[in-house]
């Protein structure tokens, strides 16, 4: 330990607190994503703290039952996260943007949730992907809580379903694709912005073809009149794309 | 202190002693608050009933000792409890238990309350004028701090350890305020919270 108390890891038990106010919190994250162990001394004392609240319980108020239990009922509910690889539950502390757009949040909830339990284990193996995670899954609830969402459900011509949630306003889109052909080894489907603006990798899809669901990818910088391609290529990825799309779903 | 110490219908003796799910998420009252919450998140509204039921005293008692107003603090555990409805399908059981999930957003709450800017600005004016804290924390919180076997674990710490921790915790205050609350290093500070809350854990765990 190096003197005055500067190992992050002393820092455990402030932060299983609440007691670790900014910036030493954030910094603290950034230390508790890379280290496992550290992520479970703070489970392991925030079960001590619960312990500690259940010893002020009282009874509330009747009444407070009732207002809560109505209000609940009046209250959408949030999907399931998709960073399932967050180092502890933190609540959400930015404000939500309102207005979820219910169709599109229910419609890919399912999608999500289970993309959300296969990055979560490819993240926890590779610890220096999870900030990359992070902004990944931000940027996807950004475009899926959009005002000006919306989806665009379009089949794959070798077989499953491309999805994809395009925000203007973000501009940036968000893919999923489910049951899409298995690829022999070395070929990978290749995502591509298509239009005036040229045609753009938008990234090699993680992932491809193993497990019922692929994605959620996030695609920025779209320009007017942009297309959105799959094709298969090298897993390497190709500069240009070299067969015709297997599905393409126009941008409006 | 006047504050925190409303007295709850049903008199002295409201505590609530079923308080399923309260001793550090072990026992059976803790799988089945876990079992609700997978239920509550797929909308199920007397699941969240039972939620309710179990959980809105320990996170109103919790909120009440950090925040001290009653009504503010009846707003708080509206908002918390709201979340766990909002927010049910967020609880990973693989993360921990789901009466510390629940508990761990009250505290956030109810912390980010009394840490509001207004709010802010009189705690560092106690923290200044020091002191009177720790009394008034530990008194307010000693009067509902029923549990037995927390309060043996909380006697077992340090006497530093046991008042950085119900600083921290029932107070609500940040390590540094805790530092300049009882007068020692910041460092010191950091390692007694982080040694009592690893000691209040073995000793609830090993001993139940």
């Amino acid at each position: 330990m190096r003197p005055g108390g500067s190992d992050p890891h002393t820092l455990a038990g402030a932060y299983a607190m609440d007691a670790v106010p900014e910036p030493d919190r954030s910094r603290f994250e950034r230390h508790l994503a890379r280290c496992e162990s550290c992520r479970q001394e703070v489970r392991g004392l925030r079960e001590a703290t619960a312990a500690l609240a259940a010893a002020t319980a009282i009874q509330p108020p009747a009444a407070l039952r009732d207002t809560v239990l109505r209000a609940a009922g009046q209250t959408r509910q949030l999907p399931p996260a998709v960073a399932a690889a967050s180092a502890a539950w933190a609540p959400p502390r930015h404000r939500r943007r309102p207005g979820w757009r219910p169709r599109l949040a229910v419609a890919l909830a399912g999608a999500l949730a289970a993309v959300a339990v296969a990055a979560g284990v490819v993240t926890f193996g590779m610890q220096g992907r999870l900030d990359q995670a992070q902004h990944r899954d931000h940027m996807v609830a950004a475009v899926l809580s959009a005002s000006d969402a919306t989806m665009m459900n379009r089949p794959v011509s070798t077989g499953g379903t491309a999805t994809v949630v395009m925000s203007h306003r973000e501009r940036a889109l968000v893919f999923t694709a489910a049951d899409l052909r298995v690829l022999p080894a070395g070929e990978s489907y290749e995502l591509w912005l298509i239009g005036p603006a040229g045609t753009r990798s938008a990234g090699m899809i993680d992932g491809s073809g193993h497990g019922r669901m692929v994605g959620p990818m996030v695609v920025s910088g779209l320009a007017a009149g942009d297309s959105v391609g799959m094709t298969v290529e090298p897993d390497s990825g190709s500069p240009r794309p070299t067969s015709p799309p297997l599905v393409l779903i126009g941008l409006r | 202190m006047t504050e925190g110490q409303r007295k709850p219908p049903g008199g002295s003796s409201g505590r609530r002693a079923d308080a399923a799910g309260g001793h550090a998420g072990s026992g059976p009252g803790a799988d089945q608050l876990s079992a609700l919450l997978s239920r509550v998140a797929r909308g199920d509204q007397d699941a969240y009933a039972a939620v309710y039921d179990r959980t809105a005293g320990q996170v109103l008692g919790l909120v009440l000792s950090i925040v001290r107003d009653p009504a503010q603090s009846e707003e708080v555990t509206q908002e918390v409890l709201l979340d766990v409805w909002r927010s049910a399908s967020r609880f990973d059981a693989g993360l921990g238990s789901a009466a510390a999930w629940v508990m761990t957003l009250a505290h956030r709450r109810a912390v980010d309350r009394v840490r509001s800017e207004q709010k802010a600005a009189e705690r560092e004016m106690r923290v200044a004028s020091s002191a009177v804290a720790y009394d008034e924390v530990a008194e307010a919180v000693e009067a509902r701090l029923d549990r037995e076997r927390v309060r043996r674990c909380l006697g077992s710490l340090t006497e530093l350890q046991r008042e950085s921790v119900t600083l921290a915790y029932y107070g609500g205050y940040t390590y540094r305020e805790v530092a300049g609350l009882l007068g020692v290093a910041i460092g010191t500070v950091k390692t007694r919270m982080r040694d009592g809350l690893i000691r209040l854990r073995d000793c609830l765990g090993g001993d139940p």
